[in-house]
């Protein structure tokens, strides 16, 4: 019985971000009731006040990108028995990562105008996995808020938990949609990790890959298929590297 | 053969809409393309489509399907069957999309004996139409499904201003029993035959052989690797090709709990072959590991395998994967074309 189960002790972090993934979980409403019956929450700044050092599982959002964060992530690591990294910054490096290809003064200069010197922050955002192991992750931007509580249930569990590898055409399909490219529209959906439901194609605009590649994505296929599709080489890059940027220079350095 | 007027068959079906248990379903638009829906008036019918997103073999055996529920609080860990059991009035089935659920009727019922497809099939009707229009992805007419003969309750046929209602069960006369018909005359029923001939001469595309010989030619062809890596080079393995397939019916099966090992279900999701993790299997190892393989092993089980152990060559050449391919390697009626000519090249 649950009851006699130990409950685990979960945190949640938050790093260079918007925090939209731990709203997510706020968001989870009448199931949070159900999250906090089966673990206990030390520390949630979105949510709580309360703060401890000692838990079990630490749930971390947003990319790192300065000496501070990586140090923070370390010692989080250090007190934790399992790290899931949560939301697309902090498993792809997601939006901030967009910098990575670009002018790095520029960018400061861009963000915080005359203050840019004060700013420690590193050229690149990372993803947490560059800065330290990382045992699990759920992409999107933001998160799904059911494969969240899925991979917590199997934490709790003690099962594996894993995403889908399929990419989010398949959900597209089986929502009946009505596919992006078919209405003159482009769309990252042919090589993005599924498991979203298709939810920004079935409100009727496109996937931009927040989920990042699915494991083995045949690229040169999904680039002929943007440019047959009226984009050029500079405009897929482009779109791609909103959400793909690190996982592609990445899998360039190997 | 029956003829209603066209007014008198959409009174016909607004009737079924009030008064039948059954849920009355058809061929409709949704905005931005054809699809099998509810409708609530005759008038949302449009037997004029070429070809509908998904077949209705959806209502049979729906894309996502919970099938138990279990719940081991109780003293006799309870295990609840909880498919739909629905049945429906279908309007407006093609006959490529009957012939196809006469195929998933001999695998799910007589093979394997499936009951959530059985309890939602056995109580449904299927009211096939006679194609108006042809999509230029189809191949159905040298498939041999542009017309059947079988797979209906019953087959309409539009006449200038009237339709034209072959009984094909008990099922569907007894759906007619209180309508005003008219025994069709003897020109009318030679104006369905030409109706049905003149669609076959619509096809844009067709294989260049018949399809009896498919099952042979994919056993030559398995080792055209030309032919199968030239397609399956820009094959995004999406499943897409699939999961549109009016015969495809593998699924997956997932037992989901409610964040506790107490309670939870089981469910059931079309899965589709061309997807990467579809032959792995417990251990790390994966049959079907290249996307060539993959590729290659859709266009077999449609043309080969499937007849191998069913007798059925289960493409019946719709164009619902030519359509829906983003990248454009789907089309089966190329691919066996082009196999064609490389065997007998």
């Amino acid at each position: 019985m649950s009851q006699t189960k130990m409950k685990p002790r979960v945190a949640f972090f938050d790093f260079t971000g918007c925090e939209g993934d731990q709203l997510q979980i706020i968001n989870l409403e009448e199931k949070l009731l159900k999250l906090v019956e089966i673990v206990d929450i030390v520390s949630f700044r979105e949510a709580t006040s309360a703060h401890s050092d000692d838990y079990q599982i630490a749930f971390v959002e947003g990319s790192i990108s300065r000496d501070h964060d990586a140090e923070r992530l370390e010692e989080i690591r250090s007190n934790a028995d399992t790290l899931v990294a949560l939301g697309s910054c902090a498993t792809i490096g997601g939006i901030n990562a967009v910098r990575n290809s670009q002018d790095f003064d520029t960018v400061q200069k861009r963000a915080y105008g005359d203050d840019a010197d004060r700013i420690d922050s590193w050229e690149d955002a990372k993803p947490a996995a560059e800065v330290v192991e990382v045992e699990y992750e759920i992409p999107g931007c933001p998160i799904d808020k059911d494969e969240f509580l899925r991979v917590v249930t199997d934490l709790v569990q003690g099962r594996e938990p894993s995403l889908p590898k399929y990419p989010v055409c398949l959900e597209c399909k089986l929502n009946e949609n009505t596919c992006a490219f078919l209405r003159e529209d482009i769309c990252l959906g042919p090589v993005t990790r599924g498991g979203c439901d298709a939810v920004c194609v079935s409100e009727g605009t496109r996937c931009w890959g927040c989920r990042g590649l699915i494991d083995n994505p045949n690229e040169n296929a999904a680039f002929d298929v943007l440019e047959e599709h009226g984009l050029s080489v500079e405009e897929v890059t482009e779109f791609y590297n909103m959400y793909f940027g690190w996982q592609q220079t990445a899998e360039v350095e190997q | 053969m029956k003829i209603l007027a066209k007014y008198e068959f959409d009174e016909l079906v607004n009737k079924w809409i009030a008064e039948d248990p059954r849920e009355v379903v058809g061929a409709t638009h949704d905005g931005t393309k054809f699809v099998f829906d509810d409708i609530d008036d005759a008038e949302e019918l449009r037997l004029d489509y070429d070809l509908t997103m998904l077949s209705p073999k959806k209502y049979f055996f729906p894309q996502r399907e919970r099938l138990v529920q279990y719940d081991t609080n109780e003293n006799d860990y309870a295990m609840v069957q909880d498919w739909s059991e629905e049945s429906r009035i279908i309007v407006g089935i093609h006959p490529y999309d009957l012939v196809a659920i006469e195929q998933l009727d001999d695998i799910f019922i007589d093979a394997q004996g499936d009951e959530p497809y059985r309890r939602k099939r056995e109580n449904s009707v299927l009211i096939g139409v006679t194609m108006q229009s042809v999509s230029e992805h189809s191949f159905a007419a040298s498939m041999g499904t542009a017309r059947t003969e079988t797979g209906y309750d019953l087959l309409v046929t539009e006449l200038e201003d009237t339709y034209a209602i072959e009984i094909g069960s008990e099922k569907g006369s007894g759906l007619l029993e209180e309508a005003p018909t008219k025994e069709a005359s003897l020109e009318e029923v030679e104006a369905v035959e030409e109706q049905k001939a003149a669609v076959e001469s619509k096809f844009e595309k067709g294989i260049e052989f018949s399809p009896k010989q498919l099952p042979s030619l994919l056993k030559e062809g398995y080792d055209a690797v030309e032919v199968w890596d030239e397609y399956a080079d820009g094959c995004l393995s999406c499943g897409t090709c699939n999961v549109v397939c009016p015969t495809c019916y593998c699924f997956n099966v997932d037992v989901v709990d409610y964040m506790t090992d107490e309670v939870g279900e089981t469910r059931r999701r079309w899965d589709g072959c061309l997807l990467e993790e579809f032959a792995a299997v417990a251990g790390g190892e994966n049959f079907r590991e290249e996307r060539v393989a993959r590729h290659r092993h859709r266009l077999m089980r449609k043309g080969n395998y499937l007849y191998e152990r069913f007798g059925d060559i289960a493409c019946v050449g719709c164009g619902r994967c030519t359509k829906q391919c983003v990248a454009d390697v789907a089309d089966p009626s190329e691919i066996y074309n082009e196999l064609w000519r490389s065997v007998n090249a």
